[in-house]
């Protein structure tokens, strides 16, 4: 049993102490003393996981007045609700991490809106038909199950209790996504092409969505330090792989085309192998420089400026009526 | 009033069902209280229903430190406050039964 007050250790035995603590799989707080490589890191990843939740909302947000039947319209504005909830949880845990450096919510949104903070590649993508939908829901969502699935474990317990909230709800996600995406592939010659039409469009979005296999793709990979401090247990590639493992079977049981002459699982190397992604591409496309970023960044600006009527009208009540409020 | 005196921390707690505790949801920021209690039915119960929902604002709750927290762990052994401190009891009871006392005359 330790002997030493914690407030007497120096600020070695502070990171020896911290280190034996995520050894023995412990969770910290927010108040707990870190340090800045760790708290940093956790800025880093749960700042661009929950702007990504709340830009990946957009483009299905699109499809919201176009949904075929009541049904689908109440599901994807349900859906598109929970991203938006999503995101309000993650930017919770992060305004706890920065306030140290006297940051707040407010610079997270300039940040975004100067493309300083990055959200994921496919939420770069257009979404022009009702089969992008699908696709969306279905393997975009599947993809982002299982990144987050990984990190329920993570050692930062306020984003650990975040993501198993996120992960209750991402289940009917899943089960969305496969509704429409099974509906298209048993409907009509033109549903089944249109949902052919978007997985092309997709296939590469998906197989970069899970970041470079390793530093030599894009220059430097923060995956070392995550896996270090446990925020995550598994790498960019293996999510990758088990992806595939996942997804390429239905995919194709469905008489769906991937648009990939090479893939295939290499027996041998038990690992699937695939066409290299195009990753000057992706380094474009996150940051920033994608086909819809900028119609979306403006989308989420405007909202913002367009709500501040709503923020003014709170802060003159409370200053006129703080008696009251308490 | 700058953003970070306009938005205050609350703490959100709910019941789910009637004969369970109240358990620490997650926390938001909010203007007042009302703002947090809708924001709080916004963003935790689209869902569930519950039977009880408080915010509370995080500045009116006496938190731990991390000091506080540590020196926790250094309390000492305090099996005598529970019963895996009594344990020998049943083997007491045994011995007992083998050799009956006899009462003094």
């Amino acid at each position: 049993m330790r002997t030493i007050p914690f407030h007497q250790l120096t600020s070695d035995e502070k990171y020896e102490h911290f280190m034996e603590r995520i050894e023995n799989n412990e969770k910290m707080e927010a108040e707990d003393w870190m340090p800045d490589e760790y708290r940093k890191a956790l800025i880093r990843l749960i700042s661009m996981h929950g702007i990504s939740e709340i830009m990946g909302a957009l483009p299905e947000k699109e499809w919201v007045p176009k949904a075929p039947t009541l049904y689908r319209k109440l599901a994807i504005m349900a859906k598109v609700q929970d991203e938006m909830g999503h995101g309000q949880l993650l930017l919770r845990v992060v305004e706890d991490l920065i306030k140290p450096f006297g940051k707040t919510r407010e610079h997270l949104l300039q940040d975004l809106f100067t493309k300083r903070l990055k959200f994921h590649n496919v939420f770069h993508m257009p979404a022009p038909s009702w089969g992008d939908a699908a696709i969306i829901a279905w393997l975009v969502d599947g993809a982002a199950i299982l990144s987050q699935t990984m990190m329920l474990n993570t050692s930062y317990g306020p984003y650990g209790r975040a993501l198993k909230r996120i992960c209750q709800e991402e289940s009917f996600h899943a089960k969305h996504g496969e509704s429409l995406t099974l509906a298209l592939a048993s409907g009509t010659g033109k549903q089944k092409d249109m949902l052919q039409a978007a997985l092309d469009r997709w296939w590469e979005s998906l197989l970069t969505f899970f970041g470079p296999k390793s530093k030599q793709e894009t220059g430097h990979s923060n995956v070392d330090i995550s896996l270090k401090y446990k925020l995550r247990t598994k790498t960019n590639e293996q999510l990758r792989q088990e992806f595939l493992t996942k997804y390429v079977p239905k995919i194709e049981l469905l008489g769906l085309t991937i648009p990939d002459e090479n893939l295939h699982f290499d027996k041998s190397k038990n690992e699937w192998c695939y066409t290299e992604p195009d990753w000057e591409k992706f380094k474009m496309i996150v940051s920033g420089n994608g086909p819809e970023s900028d119609a979306r960044i403006d989308l989420r600006k405007n909202s913002y400026q367009n709500s501040q009527w709503v923020r003014d009208a709170l802060k003159t009540y409370r200053e006129n009526r703080s008696e009251l409020i308490g | 009033m700058n953003e970070s005196e306009f938005y205050e921390e609350f703490e959100v707690f709910s019941r789910k069902r009637d004969g369970l505790p109240l358990e620490h949801r997650f926390s938001l920021t909010a203007p007042n209280k009302e703002m947090a209690y809708l924001l709080a039915k916004e963003n935790f119960f689209r869902r569930e229903p519950i039977k009880e929902l408080w915010v509370v604002k995080r500045k009116d709750i006496r938190m731990m430190n991390q000091k506080e927290r540590e020196s926790f762990k250094l309390l000492d052994n305090k099996a005598y406050r529970e019963t895996r401190g009594y344990t020998d009891l049943p083997k007491k009871w045994k011995e007992f039964k083998k050799e009956p006392q006899i009462e003094e005359a």
